[in-house]
């Protein structure tokens, strides 16, 4: 990584308030909230929810049933303190088999020097390793299994991380993927893919 | 964590069912207790409302 690269990652942790233990509502949350107020429903799971703002506008906007995820139990507090059920859970793992109809998540996605990483909380909402798919690919590679067969995943993804990668790491898993949005902001372009089993 | 929930729960390691006990509950809502793992026995507690459902090796960090 250059410097360059350091400050512009370094740009990117500040602008989302690196400071605080939960990550808070930044411009990729907003974008996911839109797709997922346009898309979510039935069943909706959001995974790694942060704050919890995501999910309480899906909770708020739609007619959906809004569970959230995350591994950080500040985040989960965050999450019920807005009146959405929070389960601590890594990804999907304690979901069952055909039971979610909506899968939303803003993954950890930068890409992050292993000689560099600051392994707190804050570290785990953002870094996403070196090729900054370190969760998005564990991701995909499991998410089908709690789908029903008609569900969908929106996932946000970054220019940062390769947005070609992760659309064919998806279709390597079976799904067909379309773009529902997609702006672009100083350091990144941000998108959200939308995820349909490819029956 | 609403009761409800268990229709979606199961355990992290196995995906195997969950059993429920409770030793708080506020309404439909339960406080404290845990879920338990009917074929691994492992023990995910459920404190303050929130059930902590990670894999035993990702706890406690």
């Amino acid at each position: 990584m250059t410097d360059d690269d350091a400050d512009t990652l370094a740009a990117l942790a500040d602008r989302r308030g690196a400071e605080r233990a939960v990550y808070q509502p930044a411009e990729d949350s907003r974008l996911l909230a839109e797709a997922a107020v346009d898309h979510a429903r039935g069943r909706t799971l959001e995974v790694g929810t942060g704050s919890g703002w995501v999910a309480e506008r899906i909770a708020t906007e739609t007619t959906a049933t809004v569970v959230a995820s995350d591994p950080n139990p500040a985040a989960c507090q965050e999450a019920r303190d807005r009146e959405v059920p929070a389960v601590r859970a890594d990804l999907v793992a304690p979901f069952r088999a055909n039971s979610l109809d909506t899968v939303a998540f803003n993954p950890p996605y930068l890409p992050t020097d292993p000689d560099n990483e600051w392994d707190d909380w804050m570290e785990r909402a953002l870094s996403g390793g070196e090729s900054g798919r370190a969760v998005i690919d564990p991701f995909v590679d499991t998410v089908g299994r709690v789908l029903r067969p008609d569900g969908v995943v929106l996932l946000l993804v970054s220019s940062l991380t390769g947005f070609e990668t992760v659309v064919d790491h998806a279709e390597r898993n079976g799904f067909a993927a379309t773009t529902v949005c997609q702006e672009s902001y100083p350091f990144e372009t941000l998108s959200v893919l939308r995820l349909t089993l490819d029956n | 964590m609403k009761e409800s929930l268990m229709e979606i729960l199961c355990d992290p390691l196995d995906k195997s069912e969950l059993e429920l006990e409770v030793e708080e509950r506020d309404g439909e809502e339960i406080i404290e207790g845990r879920l338990i793992g009917t074929v691994t026995g492992e023990e995910y507690p459920i404190e303050d409302g929130i059930p902590n459902l990670l894999p035993p090796d990702m706890r406690d960090d």
